[in-house]
């Protein structure tokens, strides 16, 4: 690789939220990226083999999604920081790399921004990859999401999901939506070591140097189970250690989540309305508060359930038919705060609309 | 040079986005004509599932040349989606005045070099615009470093600048030109009320 850094300190930059991603991969020290196009992440693709060459990191298109899922846990399982980008269709063909990357402990990185469905071809935005991104697959969904709202929070966790991933050997997603993807927006670009954030140095997986069991010990990794108490013991396992670094890795924001009369809750670009529409009824008078999860997989339970719990009535909103507020309620069983969904599946939901549906709340 | 739309010369701007055709202007279409524009562009009311399973031309795009006026064009992002000028009917060599809009806060345009680099990859062009900004953090400072950095590879494309657009309260403070003697464009800002 070569040692010319692709950020020097601290630059303004005024960019796409694919962009911001590429951007976010190289500066993060990103070996390679595997994709298939499709809508909205193109531009991640097309961003990332655009500017790449002067630093010698390499880019592979595959033939389909499957295959880019499955390139990437190979390119991770080398000892490669790799990643890759997809949406919709591609993130549900993507399911079964996904779910081997969770069984076999792989710490590769997924982009993915969500659009509408059900369907195959559409592309506009939605939030109604959250159920898909954060419990897709066949598995028990040991993955490590970050939901973002923002590009400054795009270029901040794409280089922070390949440090968690490497650490922690989960695959790790960071979670925007069509909206962010194409939005243009001031953020500052930098380079992580400069600002003091230690980058995880990849080791491989396989093909390590030495005879197996005399120089070194042996690799096993399993991705195929043939009996029942195998997989028992494997699942059992892993969940334990998913539960243990849950505390070190959750995220989440809160507002005014003492006695809020209304919480509202909201994750990714959904948030940005709901901390605008919060911030101007706390200026009018209203006691409001907001609760966002930062990590929807693994959700910062504790947090969420002291703000719900404070809370006389709790609004979810969302760009999806209820696929946050169900997750809400899962894990909040046994309190008994009122919860209501506002849904606007595939539609943007701005700052008046949370307000309208607050204060609704409040007169009931 | 600044575009007004009258009734004599009115101005057109034509949705022409294929790298990206779905997140466009589509949603301020109804603002924008209100404001006098005529706008060639897929509307709610006009446009129903195809998705990404095709391409979305429209004969009036395509014919916009042909229009009275000024036509202004909406491409795709980066050089390449100026390609797909090839399309148009009636694009003789030398007829469009092709002008390349450049801002120092993308990483890729940044410096002199990028620019030049930059600008060269759209092929043959009649001018630039400085469009330097750093959305809503933008100052001063910056739209004047655009101005120094911009005119530097404008010397070393051989091409002029055009002018240097400002958002309208930040441009009263500059003025009809800026520094260097170059038109301010003020600019209102409508692309936020379209999400992205």
């Amino acid at each position: 690789m070569s040692n010319k850094k692709p950020v020097e300190g601290e630059k303004r930059a005024f960019l796409t939220g694919n962009e911001t991603v590429a951007w976010a991969a190289l500066a993060g020290g990103a070996d390679i990226m595997y994709g298939y196009p499709i809508t909205p992440q193109n531009q991640v693709m097309h961003t990332w083999s655009r500017i790449i060459p002067p630093y010698n990191r390499k880019f592979l298109q595959t033939e389909d999604e499957i295959s880019a899922g499955f390139a990437n846990c190979a390119g991770a399982l080398a000892g490669k920081k790799s990643f890759t980008a997809t949406a919709g269709p591609g993130n549900a063909l993507m399911q079964e790399p996904q779910s081997m990357a969770e069984a076999m402990r792989i710490p590769a990185v997924f982009i993915i921004q969500q659009r509408g469905g059900p369907s195959s071809g559409t592309v506009i935005y939605s939030q109604q990859e959250l159920t898909l991104t954060t419990y897709g697959g066949n598995g028990e969904g040991w993955r490590i999401v970050y939901s973002v709202c923002n590009h400054q929070e795009i270029y901040d966790y794409t280089i922070k999901a390949f440090n968690t991933a490497w650490t922690y050997r989960f695959p790790t997603y960071v979670m925007g939506d069509g909206y962010q993807a194409e939005l243009r927006e001031a953020l500052t670009i930098y380079d992580p070591e400069e600002r003091g954030i230690k980058m995880v140095e990849p080791q491989p997986m396989v093909g390590m140097p030495g005879k197996p069991g005399v120089d070194r010990p042996p690799v096993h990794l399993v991705n195929i189970y043939s009996l029942e108490e195998e997989l028992y013991d494997v699942c059992i396992k892993y969940q334990m250690e998913f539960d243990r670094i849950s505390g070190e890795i959750t995220e989440s924001e809160g507002k005014n989540t003492e006695n809020p009369d209304v919480l509202v809750i909201g994750h990714g670009v959904v948030f940005r309305s709901i901390h605008e529409a919060v911030k101007e009824m706390m200026k009018d008078g209203l006691n409001v508060g907001y609760f966002r999860p930062v990590t929807v997989r693994p959700m910062d339970v504790k947090a969420l359930r002291n703000a719900v719990k404070n809370a006389k009535k709790v609004l979810v909103a969302e760009s999806s038919l209820g696929q946050l507020e169900r997750q809400i309620k899962a894990y909040c069983y046994g309190l008994t705060t009122p919860i209501s969904g506002y849904f606007l599946p595939g539609m943007g939901i701005v700052a008046t609309d949370i307000e309208r549906e607050v204060k609704a709340l409040l007169k009931k | 040079m600044y575009l007004r739309a009258t009734e004599e010369v009115p101005i057109t701007l034509v949705d022409f986005d294929l790298v990206n055709p779905f997140y466009t202007l589509r949603p301020i279409k109804d603002t924008l004509e209100n404001l006098g524009l005529k706008v060639i562009a897929w509307g709610k009311n006009t446009f129903m599932g195809l998705g990404e399973a095709s391409s979305l031309l429209r004969s009036d795009m395509l014919w916009a040349l042909h229009r009275k006026g000024n036509i202004v064009f909406d491409v795709g992002y980066g050089t390449y989606g100026a390609e797909i000028f090839n399309l148009l009917e009636d694009n003789a060599e030398g007829r469009l005045n092709i002008f390349g809009v450049v801002n120092i806060c993308k990483p890729l345009t940044s410096t002199v070099t990028g620019i030049v680099k930059y600008v060269k990859e759209f092929g043959k062009i009649n001018g630039i615009i400085n469009n330097s900004h750093w959305g809503d953090k933008t100052d001063i400072t910056i739209i004047n470093e655009g101005i120094i950095i911009v005119s530097e590879a404008s010397k070393i494309l051989g091409v002029p600048v055009i002018s240097t657009t400002v958002e309208k309260k930040l441009a009263e403070k500059i003025g009809p030109a800026d520094f260097m003697g170059n038109p301010v464009w003020p600019l209102t800002l409508y692309m936020g009320n379209a999400y992205w």
